[in-house]
């Protein structure tokens, strides 16, 4: 049987039966006394496999844009090809990979994988726990200077780079051509601010079709789509000297408010369909919303799995004097400092993203213009997919000339800030709580935990 | 297995009771020693941290009681501890009544039982992920199925999941319906064990059928329901499917109406990486849960009850 | 779930009950696009083994520990119960370094032996076994049955349908099985089937179709399953000692 042969090959290979009977008797050393126990026995795992180093990512066969897990894939080969330190790929399922506990399983026991991607929501957490390798020394100078600052600055501490980005994701307004027809409203209708919004969206509500999306499943996701709204009127979570919170601001009460107001007056829905408010197909197009707040991958994915679906988009409406601003989300490849290579490791993440070859930035642009729907984190891929005419017309024109200019990277905020400003925008949208109430409450929580903090800068 | 032989061998040497002894540990020696190794041997440990600051990377240091002082000052905790008696109240008593009434009813001898016996079980025979799915469609916000039947009374057009007066009650609602079937068949394997003849003669006696149920059926019942309620509680307090069920359907949310204290230890442990901070949450929730499980088991003899 | 199944990407979460243009192709592509035949087969190997194996082990046990006398019975019996009330994922990381030490990770062992240890089947076989006449074992005694005769000739017959109730869950829970399989193996060969339905989800967008169509199909075999034991639950009952 294949477990068994497995079995037989780990110990003959990995341990001998000595070293077996040693950590036998560690364990149970470990099990008198309990947490040191765990560090004795975690101790001694990292790395025991010499293989291949092993890559960890969502993009996987059962995927459903075939084009992004074969992309993974070539790259890959294109490194086994010319290196003798193989890498292997490995999938984890999204949501798992997301919200699950499969990767924090790995690193508490020593087994993380040696390269992964992460998102900067995630960012302060591995690197805070000193798992991300340093990957400055692999990257020349000039691609250095090709990778937009604005997308680098949440994978750098202390002019060190950390993470190299595959995309960037700005958020921008999707609307159902057809509802608007039907409501009788054309592109001149198209909302600039937040009472236009909430007003077109009461037209367009009908029947079974709600006017406006905007996220309401607690997580990170919400955060980073309320973010902007937030922004535009000045506020923010933490204030730019990294030392005290601004969520007492106008500017993050306002954006409460605006919120808990489109659920209120009833254009709005309390919960979206499918996965939430990340999914289009699920609302969008099958009329759960005529408007829906979503990023730029919505358009992939509407290709995907709704051709024919007419659609239009719209840059984020703003506030009374407020200033157009906007999320930029997007994944980045990290190097686990503590794998079995974490230099080989380092050196596959530059050559795979952030060298001047020319097969680096051609896989940028299979990337982001191919394989999947997103803005370039460098300026030569960008220039590159823009010859080729993937931001000549339509939404990605729109993306890349309206809804990316002006806008802020997806802040790395740790766990605590991102549960505070959570809890927040849960309470005032969903439970009618008040939004300076919880504005002060969030404030002060964000606060007390600015003082002890003591990781790499926030902000 | 070797139980039988090593017994004879030992026959002549040990008298009755020391060999009813062995037989005993040799018949439990497998499961004890795997539940020691595979379930023991983590709880302690796992549970252990609790008295520690743990990073989830391999950074551990030894921080007293401090855990201990945080649960209780932290609101979010104290909440879900309160969302996870409600949800355990509502989800026991409920599970409890609508299972043994569709026991009671699937083992008459009606047309077609064994169809109606699968489908009250169906719900559990799919996986949750796809439970938690359909109920979303059903209970979309103002068109789902269930509004457009509740139209029909007058109370429609509610948002069940996504309004924090209803989450919870919906999620409990949800469990009952998931776990219904599952406790049927327990509460049918019951009934059956109870001997026929028990109910003829108290028919030639000519009892009615509450009195059968209330004098043979319930008595004789009595350590499977035992079971049920001491089961049902554990998987709502400490179960992979309560916590499964609100991933799917409210990711704790409204505003942390649905955050039942197994999800909010889940999300401190591998979201925000204080393993530390999850174990002695968790280690308060096993002292509750076994205080509340001895003073049953003390209250029936052990299950057995044996007055009776 | 089945009227989902059959129905496109873009309908897929629409409220209509019967698909507008049904379609057998989410279903060829759960069956072309990935491996899913064999990850059936991982799960039913696996939930066969783990099965057969706690069933055997827990009637065992419970036998003990409800109609043997023995210094700490009650003691011991709590102390498996109390196994019962640590969730899953809070000894997930001791328990995932444990099975690695002992080698067993990305293994069939590493799959099946955790998952058989489980004290629930222990507690409820044992309050069946509480509620057996004494009678029968006793004739078993007087013909001459040592403690293993008396297990395997009266009171394994005897538990017929519970053990076919107990059957179905067991099998039920290992089919049903995601987080354990999937922290444990990295070797895709190894996926169990909810693994396998999980990886239909892509970062933005569910490909609902395919879930719906993968977990119809993985539904099939497990009411198979409860429709031929549910019988035996009720047949067995006939042929039992009791009447």
């Amino acid at each position: 049987m294949k477990g068994i042969e497995k079995l037989g090959r780990e110990e003959t290979g990995g341990i001998s039966r000595r070293r077996f009977l040693a950590r036998g008797a560690a364990f149970a050393f470990a099990a008198a006394v309990t947490g040191p126990g765990l560090t004795v026995l975690s101790g001694c795992g990292g790395g025991s496999g010499s293989g291949a180093l092993k890559f960890w990512q969502f993009y996987g066969p059962g995927g459903e844009v075939e084009a992004q897990g074969k992309w993974f894939e070539d790259a890959v080969k294109g490194w086994n090809q010319g290196h003798d330190t193989k890498i292997e790929l490995q999938y984890i399922p999204v949501t798992e990979y997301l919200n699950g506990s499969k990767l924090q399983t790995a690193f508490s026991s020593n087994e993380g994988p040696d390269l992964f991607i992460i998102s900067p929501g995630d960012f302060l957490r591995y690197y805070n726990g000193g798992v991300l390798q340093d990957l400055t020394p692999y990257i020349e100078d000039e691609a250095r200077n090709d990778l937009y600052p604005n997308v680098m600055a949440t994978r750098e501490v202390e002019g060190k780079i950390f993470g190299i980005p595959m995309e960037v994701e700005p958020m921008a307004m999707y609307y159902s051509v057809k509802a608007f027809e039907d409501a009788g409203l054309s592109e001149a209708d198209i909302p600039e601010t937040w009472d236009q919004l909430l007003d077109v969206a009461g037209r367009l509500k009908k029947g079974n079709t709600f006017g406006l999306l905007f996220d309401t499943n607690p997580g990170y996701y919400q955060n980073f789509t309320w973010y902007p709204f937030m922004w535009q009127g000045g506020g923010d979570a933490v204030a730019p000297s990294g030392n005290e919170s601004a969520f007492d601001s106008k500017g993050a009460v306002q954006a409460l408010q605006f919120w808990q107001d489109a659920i209120e007056s009833g254009v709005a829905p309390r919960k979206a369909l499918g996965t939430g408010a990340n999914d289009i197909v699920a609302n969008l197009a099958q009329g759960h919303a005529a408007i829906q707040n979503c990023g730029i991958w919505a358009v992939a994915a509407l290709e995907a799995n709704a051709p024919d679906f007419e659609y239009g988009t719209f840059k984020l409406p703003l506030p009374p004097g407020g200033e157009y601003t906007t999320d930029l989300g997007g994944w980045a490849f990290v190097a686990n400092s503590k794998g079995q290579n974490p230099e080989e490791a380092g050196r596959f993440c530059a050559w795979a993203l952030a060298s001047m070859s020319e097969s680096s930035i051609g896989r940028g642009v299979d990337w982001i213009a191919g394989a999947d729907s997103t803005v370039a984190p460098r300026k030569s891929v960008q220039r590159q997919a823009e010859q080729q005419g993937a931001f000549d017309e339509g939404p990605m024109k729109f993306f890349r000339e309206e809804a990316f200019p002006g806008g802020r990277g997806e802040p790395r905020y740790t766990p605590e800030v991102y549960k505070a400003v959570s809890d927040a925008i849960q309470a005032v949208q969903l439970d009618g709580q008040s939004a300076q109430g919880q504005a002060d409450a969030a404030a002060e929580k964000i606060d007390t935990f600015l003082q002890t903090y003591d990781g790499a800068r926030i902000v | 297995m070797s139980a039988g032989a090593s017994e004879t061998h030992y026959r002549r040497g040990l008298n009755r009771r020391h060999r009813e002894w062995l037989a005993a540990a040799l018949f439990v020696a497998p499961d004890a020693l795997g539940l020691l190794v595979f379930l023991g041997v983590p709880m302690v440990l796992a549970l252990g941290l609790g008295f520690f600051e743990v990073t989830g990377f391999g950074g551990i240091a030894f921080a007293g009681l401090d855990n201990y002082k945080k649960m209780f000052v932290d609101p979010l905790f104290l909440d879900s501890l309160k969302v996870t008696v409600t949800y355990v109240v509502g989800f026991v008593v409920g599970v409890f009544v609508v299972s043994l009434g569709l026991a009671l009813l699937v083992q008459q001898k009606i047309p077609f039982v064994g169809f109606f016996r699968s489908m009250f079980f169906l719900p559990h025979v799919v996986s949750l992920v796809v439970v938690g799915l359909v109920w979303q469609f059903m209970l979309t916000d103002g068109v789902g199925v269930v509004n457009q039947v509740l139209e029909a009374v007058g109370i429609g057009g509610r948002s069940w999941l996504g309004d924090p007066q209803f989450a919870l009650a919906t999620v409990v609602l949800v469990s009952i319906w998931f776990f219904m079937g599952y406790y049927m068949i327990i509460f049918l394997a019951g009934l059956q064990e109870i001997p026929r003849e028990y109910y003829d003669a108290a028919k030639i006696d000519g009892a009615r059928s509450w009195q059968l149920f209330r004098h043979i059926t319930w008595p004789l019942l009595k350590p499977t329901s035992f079971f049920v309620l001491l089961v049902s509680t554990i998987t709502g307090v400490a179960g992979l499917q309560a916590f499964d069920l609100i991933y799917v359907m409210t990711k704790g949310g409204p505003a942390n109406s649905t955050s039942l204290g197994i999800f909010y230890i889940y999300q401190q442990a591998f979201q925000f990486n204080d393993y530390g901070y999850a174990a002695a949450m968790s280690s308060f929730l096993v002292l509750l849960l076994l205080a509340a499980t001895a003073l049953m088991f003390v209250l029936t003899k052990g299950g057995r009850f044996e007055t009776e | 779930m089945i009227s989902s199944a059959f129905k496109g990407p873009d309908e897929v979460n629409s409220v209509n009950l019967i698909p507008s243009a049904p379609t057998l192709d989410n279903f060829r592509y759960v069956f072309t696009e990935v491996p899913f035949l064999r990850y059936m087969l991982n799960s039913l190997f696996v939930a066969t083994t783990v099965t057969v194996a706690a069933l055997w082990f827990h009637s065992m046990a419970a036998y003990a520990l409800a109609r043997l006398r023995f210094p700490g019975r009650d003691v011991l019996f709590f102390a498996i119960f109390s196994t019962l009330l640590v969730a899953l994922p809070i000894i997930l990381v001791p328990l995932f370094i444990l099975v690695r030490e002992l080698g067993m990770l990305d293994s069939y062992v590493g799959l099946i032996v955790p998952a058989i240890f489980n004290a629930f089947g222990i507690f409820l076989l044992r309050q069946f076994y509480l509620g057996m006449p004494q009678e029968l074992e006793d004739a078993a005694f007087v013909d001459g049955c040592g403690y293993w005769g008396v297990y395997w000739h009266v009171i394994l017959p005897l538990s017929r349908p519970i053990l076919a109730a107990l059957a179905v869950f067991f099998f039920l829970a290992n089919w049903n099985s995601f987080l354990w399989p999937l922290t444990i193996t990295q070797n895709q060969d190894l996926w169990m089937i909810q693994v396998a339905i999980s990886s239909f989800q892509t970062q933005y967008a569910g490909a609902w179709n395919y879930i719906m169509a993968a977990a119809t199909v993985a539904a099939i075999p497990t009411m198979a399953l409860f429709f031929v034991f549910q019988r035996q639950l009720v047949e067995s009952i006939k042929t039992s000692g009791f009447k």
